[in-house]
C-alpha cells in the first residue's frame, strides 16, 4: 500500500533522513522504533507531505505522492496524526471532529440529496468515533485544550479517522500517558486495524507495545534504516532487546 | 444630561466605525500575525471607487459591488505581496504594509485629488411606514439622534452577527478558525491554508470598506481622511484584544464614547478637542502596560 525508496529530506541545512526506504503492506500494523532524534517522526512528515523529499520516491497505493502537498494527500486517503496531537485546542471537541472530516467534503454540495448523504456519512463516522471513545461523545461540547492527556490523544486519533483513511500515520500515541491510559489506547488502535482494516504506521519509542500490536518493525538510527524484520524477530534480535526493549 | 446622552449616542457610532476597522485589522491579524497598517487605506481607496461609481448606479446597486471589489483587492494583496513575506522577519512585514500604505495614499491622490468631497448617507428606505437609513434627526425623548448614526450602529451589529454566524456555522469559518489556531494541523485536515489566508484578508478588506463609505459622510471624503481612524481602530483593537473581534467592537465603542466625552468635557481654553487623541494614545500605552492581551485576548502575544 506504501512504499518508501531511499527517501532523503532535510531542514535546511540539517539531513534528518539519509535515505530511508520502508514498506507497508495493505492491512498490516508496521511499527517504526527508534531513539530520540533517529527520523521517525520525519519520516511521518515526508509521507504525509509536511516535509518534502530531496530525493527519493514515495508511493501510495501505486500513485506517487512525494510531490504533492499534504493537503492532497490527506484526500487520498491517508491520516497524519502528528506528534503532540496538534488538536485545535481553543475549539470544541467537536469541532475538531468536524474539521477531521473537512478533506471528505470539500466544495459546496451540488445538490439536497448530497447534502443529505454527506451529513449521513459524517453522522455515521461520529457515532463509530463515540463507540470507540465514549469519553469523547460525553464532552463533545467541552474545549479540546481542557480535556486530560488521554483524551487528547483520543480525540487526535479520533480526528483523524473523521477522514476515513485507508492508511493512518500514528506518531507516538502513548507519549506523556500513563502506562494504563497508553494501553487502552493501543487497544483501540488494534481493534481499529483489526475490525475496520485500516492499515497503520506507527512511530514509538515504546518498543515494547508497539511490537505486540505491529506485524512487522522497522528500527532507525540516526535517519538511517538499521534494522528490519517481523515483529516477532525483533522481539528476540538482541540488538534490539539491548537497545529499545530494556532488557 | 441631555448633552451627555447625545454625545453618548454619537460616540456609540463613531465607535462603531472604530469598531468596524479594528475589527477588520483584527481579523488578519489572528489569522497572519500580520498587522496591516494599510487597512485604512484600502477602506479609503475603496471609497473613493464607490464615489465614483456612485456617478453611474443607486447607492444601494453600488454598496454591494464595491464590498465585491473590496474582497477582490484584499484578496490579491495576500496572494502577490503579503504572500512573498510570510515567514519574514515581523519588521519587513510591518514595512511591507507601510508600503502599501504609501501606494495606495498616493494612487487616490494622483486619481481624485486632495480636494475633500461629500460622500452620501446610505439613502433612506421606507418599510411599512418605518424610516430606515437616510439623513435628518430622530427624536428619541430624552435626547435626539441622526439618522446616519443609527445607520452605522445597525451595520455594525450587523456585520457582527453575520460574521459570528459565518464563523460558527459554515465550513469555511470552522477552517478559517482552524487555520487560524492551527496552521499544520490545519493542512494535515486538508485544508488549503494560503487559500484560507486570502479570503480572510478579502473578508477583512470588504469590512473596511464598509466602515469607509460610513464615515466618509461624516469627516468628507479625501486621501488622508482614514489617519486618525485608524489610530482610533488600533487603540480600539489592542484594548478589546489583537486576536478577538468582539473585543475589537467592544474597543471600539470604548473608544468612540471616550474620544466624545473627552472632546466635549475638556475645557476648551486649556486643552481644547485635541485632547481626544491624546487621550487614546494614553489607552493604547496604559493597555499594553496593564493587560497587553486586552479585554477580550486569550493568546500572549508572541511570535512562536
Amino acid at each position: 500500500m506504501l512504499q518508501v525508496r531511499e527517501v532523503v529530506a532535510a531542514y535546511g541545512p540539517v539531513v534528518a533522513l539519509h535515505g530511508v526506504s520502508l514498506e507497508v503492506p495493505e492491512g498490516s500494523v508496521v511499527a517504526v522504533l527508534g531513539a530520540n532524534g533517529a527520523g521517525k517522526s520525519s519520516t511521518l512528515r515526508a509521507i504525509s507531505g509536511l516535509l518534502r523529499p530531496r530525493s527519493g520516491s514515495i508511493e501510495f497505493e501505486g500513485q506517487r505522492i512525494d510531490r504533492l502537498s499534504a493537503e492532497q494527500i490527506v484526500s487520498l486517503g491517508m491520516s497524519h496524526i502528528p506528534e503532540g496531537r496538534q488538536l485545535f485546542s481553543e475549539m470544541t471537541v467537536l469541532e475538531n471532529l468536524r474539521l477531521g472530516a473537512y478533506s471528505r467534503f470539500t466544495g459546496v454540495a451540488g445538490s439536497i440529496r448530497e447534502y443529505r448523504r454527506r451529513r449521513q456519512d459524517f453522522e455515521a463516522a461520529l457515532k463509530q468515533i463515540f463507540e470507540y471513545f465514549p469519553i469523547l461523545a460525553e464532552r463533545r461540547n467541552q474545549m479540546a485544550g481542557t480535556l486530560s492527556g488521554g483524551e487528547q490523544q483520543m480525540l487526535a486519533i479520533g480526528r483523524g479517522l473523521m477522514g476515513n483513511p485507508r492508511l493512518l500515520l500514528l506518531d507516538e500515541p502513548s507519549m506523556g500517558l500513563a502506562p494504563i491510559v497508553t494501553r487502552e489506547i493501543f487497544e483501540i488502535i488494534e481493534t481499529i486495524n483489526r475490525t475496520q482494516g485500516v492499515t497503520i504506521l506507527l512511530v514509538e519509542q515504546n518498543a515494547n507495545l508497539a511490537l505486540e500490536i505491529a506485524h512487522y518493525g522497522y528500527v532507525l538510527e540516526t535517519g538511517r534504516i538499521a534494522l528490519a524484520d517481523t515483529s516477532e524477530n525483533l522481539r528476540k534480535s538482541e540488538a534490539v532487546q539491548r537497545s529499545y526493549l530494556g532488557y | 444630561m441631555e448633552e451627555f446622552l447625545q454625545q453618548m449616542v454619537t460616540g456609540l457610532a463613531t465607535g462603531s466605525v472604530y469598531g468596524l476597522l479594528a475589527l477588520a485589522i483584527v481579523l488578519i491579524y489572528r489569522s497572519t500575525s500580520v498587522l496591516n497598517f494599510a487597512q485604512g487605506e484600502m477602506a479609503m481607496f475603496t471609497t473613493f471607487a464607490a464615489w465614483t461609481m456612485l456617478h453611474w448606479g443607486h447607492y444601494w446597486i453600488v454598496f454591494p459591488l464595491v464590498l465585491l471589489m473590496a474582497a477582490a483587492i484584499g484578496g490579491f494583496i495576500e496572494l502577490v505581496i503579503i504572500r512573498r513575506v510570510e515567514g519574514a522577519p515581523i519588521l519587513n512585514i510591518i514595512i511591507v504594509t507601510l508600503g502599501l500604505f504609501a501606494i495606495l495614499n498616493n494612487v487616490a491622490t494622483w486619481r481624485w485629488g486632495g480636494i475633500p468631497k461629500g460622500f452620501p448617507a446610505p439613502p433612506e428606505i421606507q418599510v411599512t411606514g418605518v424610516k430606515f437609513f437616510g439623513e435628518g434627526a430622530l427624536d428619541i425623548g430624552p435626547t435626539v439622534v441622526s439618522y446616519h448614526d443609527l445607520t452605522i450602529l445597525v451595520f455594525a451589529v450587523g456585520i457582527m452577527a453575520a460574521l459570528y454566524l459565518f464563523f460558527q456555522y459554515t465550513p469555511l469559518g470552522l477552517a478559517m478558525r482552524a487555520t487560524a489556531q492551527n496552521p499544520i494541523a490545519s493542512r494535515l485536515m486538508g485544508i488549503r491554508v494560503g487559500r484560507m489566508l486570502a479570503v480572510g484578508w478579502a473578508l477583512s478588506a470588504a469590512v473596511g470598506a464598509v466602515a469607509g463609505m460610513l464615515i466618509a459622510h461624516l469627516i468628507l471624503l479625501q486621501p488622508p481622511m482614514m489617519m486618525g481612524v485608524l489610530l482610533y481602530a488600533f487603540a480600539a483593537a489592542v484594548l478589546g484584544g489583537l486576536d478577538s473581534p468582539v473585543g475589537a467592537i467592544v474597543g471600539g465603542l470604548i473608544i468612540g464614547i471616550t474620544e466624545n466625552l473627552v472632546g466635549t468635557y475638556t475645557p476648551q481654553d486649556i486643552l481644547g478637542p485635541d485632547m481626544k487623541l491624546t487621550v487614546t494614545l494614553i489607552i493604547i500605552v496604559l493597555v499594553l502596560l496593564v493587560r497587553p492581551t486586552g479585554i477580550f485576548g486569550r493568546r500572549t502575544l508572541r511570535r512562536v
